[in-house]
């Protein structure tokens, strides 16, 4: 024991530690600031706030403009995510549990939304969608933040699948049920966990997705993200620490949901 | 051997999201690509105005700098962390996560925000340094603002790789090493440093190609001088409507990206990309 305790010597010295920490306050600082900001007042945005107040909160729940941003964006996530799960869960199945020819350039291609750059993604759409008139549209929006989702829908489905025991299926297989059969009754069942997981990442990829909906909304399609975004250009208005404070408790929610999911489903093993 | 999914069922499991991405990524691309090329008259003249405009070349040369110091900086920042992360114990390593996954999933609008109210010429640090007696400091829209958004952005993306590579390393080599009397910071050198450059390299990469492409913190945050790729894909786009020369950029950055994470491929080995 003391051994492995020396081999992590350096690591846990007081300078990593230190330096460790200083890090973790760095990447956490933007949030760490905003929030408290956000209680202040309308006048000046100062840190920390000279006297807590509610103003921002009532400016946005206040203001029908930004409430119909966010309503409209919201129901664009749930529809994008919706076909983000229903396109990607299956596909990470047949993925994780099958090999074929091609098999690796199409993973590849599966994913490229994370690594092709996003304004090159955008500006694709843009000029696509001008052609077959879905610019400016919701449903040119939900298609488009749908295939930005899936890579994420098919990692963690595929993480999940990982972690089930394969003999259930084949016991499945071998007892006559059809594979549809087996992946409704044996799979998807078992799977809840990353599903619950994958349908909030999904969601939340698309509720906060700014550059292709720069590109590809109208005036009657503007995503909150895109609001925010020529706000803080443009004005950088108060109310928008208040939006920004709303936005970060919707994230740290989903990823501490996704976090206590992978653990519950690693803990049993 | 029964096979969990048939031959044939395999197109309806994998069908819809390949339909998905051939509509939403591939068609996209083929169409940019066929609109730098003019279309349809064929022609490389958007590609050989761009090679003769100041601007383009201008703006490449800075992206590539900013993207450079962005993905150096990252990997520096990021390296303390990982190696935190690998010694921590079991129990409490996924709360220490939650540290680097809650900005990874922070809104890139809220982080740009943040920086914008602190960094301001009024924002949280000129006014203490006012308060301590000190001038005020451009922090904001040149590329100190810059760089501080995109490596609190990026750092994330090398902690998680390299965060794999230093778990993964034998716990035995270390061992060795401390049996045959190295020192701790010896042992760290000679030892795990060298070991964790796959993957440091591999995340630098990814940071770099990251950069490439970013749009939402140098328009934020940066300066009217420190204009970047995908923001003069923008421009091209709305502002000169030049659409054949805002798709050859795009086609260029694509080609710049894709080269770099087939490099990045070979360092990591094919598995990398899932």
């Amino acid at each position: 024991m003391d051994r492995v305790a020396k081999d992590g010597a350096f690591a846990q010295g007081a300078i990593v530690i230190a330096l460790a920490t200083l890090l973790y306050l760095y990447l956490l600082f933007p949030i760490l600031i905003i929030a408290p900001m956000s209680f202040g007042n309308r006048v000046e945005l100062v840190f920390p706030p000279a006297h807590y107040s509610l103003d921002l909160y009532r400016d946005y729940f206040g203001s029908q403009d930004w409430l119909l941003v966010t309503y409209r964006s919201a129901r664009i996530a749930v529809l994008a995510s919706m076909i983000a799960m229903l396109a990607g869960v299956p596909g990470a199945y047949a993925l994780a549990r099958t090999e074929f020819p091609g098999k690796r350039i199409l993973v590849l291609f599966i994913m490229s939304p994370m690594l092709v750059p996003l304004v090159v993604i955008s500006l694709g759409l843009y000029l696509y969608y001008l052609r077959i008139s879905l610019s400016g549209t919701v449903t040119g929006l939900v298609l488009a933040h749908a295939m930005y989702s899936v890579p994420f829908v098919v990692l963690t489905v595929r993480a999940g699948i990982e972690q089930l025991d394969e003999r259930l299926e084949r016991a499945a297989v071998i007892m006559g049920a059809r594979y549809f059969r087996v992946f409704r009754e044996v799979v998807l069942p078992q799977l809840s966990p990353s599903l619950v997981s994958a349908a909030l990442f999904a969601f939340l990829m698309s509720f906060d997705e700014v550059v292709i909906a720069w590109f590809i909304t109208g005036p009657t399609t503007m995503t909150l993200p895109v609001k925010m975004y020529s706000s803080i250009r443009w004005e950088s208005a108060p109310v928008l620490a208040a939006i920004a404070t709303i936005l970060t408790v919707l994230s740290i929610v989903i990823s501490l949901v996704g976090v206590a999911l992978t653990r519950s489903r690693a803990a049993p093993k | 051997m029964t096979d969990i999914i048939g031959r044939r069922e395999l197109v309806g499991f994998l069908g819809p999201v390949t339909s998905l991405m051939a509509f939403g990524l591939l068609l996209p691309l083929a169409f940019i690509t066929y609109n730098s090329l003019g279309g349809e008259h064929l022609s490389l003249k958007a590609y050989t105005e761009l090679f003769n405009s100041a601007l383009f070349l201008k703006v490449t040369w800075t992206t590539i700098q900013i993207s450079f110091s962005a993905a150096l900086l990252s990997v520096v920042l990021a390296y303390p962390i990982a190696l935190h992360l690998s010694r921590v114990s079991d129990r409490w390593r996924p709360l220490f996560m939650v540290l680097v996954l809650l900005p990874f999933w922070t809104s890139i609008l809220v982080k740009s925000y943040s920086f914008v109210v602190v960094l301001g010429e009024h924002g949280l640090v000129n006014n203490g340094l006012v308060a301590l007696g000190l001038p005020r400091l451009p922090l904001m829209f040149n590329r100190v603002g810059v760089l501080v958004g995109m490596t609190n952005y990026l750092v994330p993306f090398v902690v998680f790789p390299l965060l794999a590579n230093l778990l993964g390393q034998s716990l035995e080599l270390r061992r060795a090493a401390a049996v045959m009397g190295a020192s701790d910071l010896r042992i760290f050198w000679q030892v795990t440093f060298p070991l964790s450059l796959p993957g440091l390299l591999a995340g630098g990469i990814m940071c770099f190609v990251i950069s490439l492409g970013s749009f939402v913190t140098p328009a934020l945050l940066g300066g009217r001088h420190d204009m970047m790729v995908a923001n003069l894909i923008d421009f091209y786009t709305r502002e000169s409507l030049d659409w054949s020369v805002a798709s050859a950029i795009a086609v260029l950055l694509f080609a710049a990206g894709g080269t770099l994470l087939l490099l990045l491929g070979k360092v990591q080995g094919s598995k990398s990309l899932i």
